[in-house]
């Protein structure tokens, strides 16, 4: 285990064709396709700083508390799940006015750089699989 | 390493990715593995072999036809090379942004 305090940072970021008031929303919206809460099987949800989260999928409880809620530009939360091995991890988006659009920068940092979240992985394994298919039912689903 | 750079070499084209989720849905014969492209044979066996190299298909004889079904272990591995959190974001923010994508201008009428 000397690799346990080694940490790593994921940083995704997709330009969202929408207001910035209406993505910074909608992010917090569990009816919003997309967001945890949306997938959560079960959550409890106060997006106010200091205000806690908690959600789960398939028994995988994610706990946090929101350290930072500036609408529309910015929201940061801390995240722990068994993937964290007991480190609080940290999970900051922030939005930014891209003309019509909004640019949005989700980095999820102080992440434990080990194998053990492998077996984990199983359950969001349908991604080389299918993919397209999943993308294309749920696109019905929304429309519908 | 090595092992790890030919398998997404692999699965870098996007040919060879239809080709694997047709054999995720089980074993082809080569014709009707090469059947939805639109490229020559030897091309289809040329992505064949790629594929092969990184150990994601076995062949097996039956009779004069050649019977190809994927060998999914490798894929395993990139799935292992990509954190977790970097696939389930990118997963829950293609959604995010597919659905506003899918919605504009309908949820205005709301």
């Amino acid at each position: 285990m000397t690799d346990a305090m080694k940490t790593v940072e994921v940083k995704v970021e997709r330009t969202i064709p929408a207001p910035l008031e209406q993505v910074f929303d909608a992010w917090l919206d569990p009816k919003t396709p997309g967001t945890t809460w949306h997938i959560a099987d079960e959550y409890v949800l106060d997006a106010k700083v200091g205000g806690l989260f908690f959600w789960s999928i398939k028994g995988t409880s994610h706990y946090g508390r929101f350290t930072a809620v500036q609408r529309p530009t910015k929201l940061q939360h801390t995240w722990m799940s068994p993937n964290t091995s007991g480190l609080e991890s940290n999970v900051s988006v922030t939005f930014t006015k891209r003309g019509n659009e909004t640019l949005m920068t989700l980095v999820h940092s102080g992440l434990p750089d080990t194998n053990q979240g492998k077996g984990h992985e199983k359950g969001w394994n349908s991604f080389l699989g299918n993919f397209c298919e999943r993308f294309s039912a749920r696109a019905s689903v929304s429309a519908g | 390493m090595t092992e790890l750079s030919v398998v997404l070499t692999a699965i870098s084209h996007p040919t060879r990715r239809a080709m694997i989720d047709r054999l995720a849905k089980g074993p082809a014969g080569f014709l009707e593995l090469a059947k939805p492209f639109d490229t020559a044979l030897n091309s289809v066996t040329k992505h064949l072999k790629m594929l092969e190299r990184a150990g994601l298909i076995a062949r097996k004889k039956h009779g004069r036809e050649v019977i190809i079904s994927l060998r999914a272990e490798p894929l395993k591995n990139v799935a292992g090379w990509v954190h977790h959190y970097e696939r389930f974001w990118n997963e829950q923010l293609d959604e995010f942004e597919h659905h506003f994508k899918s919605t504009k201008g309908k949820e205005k009428k709301r």
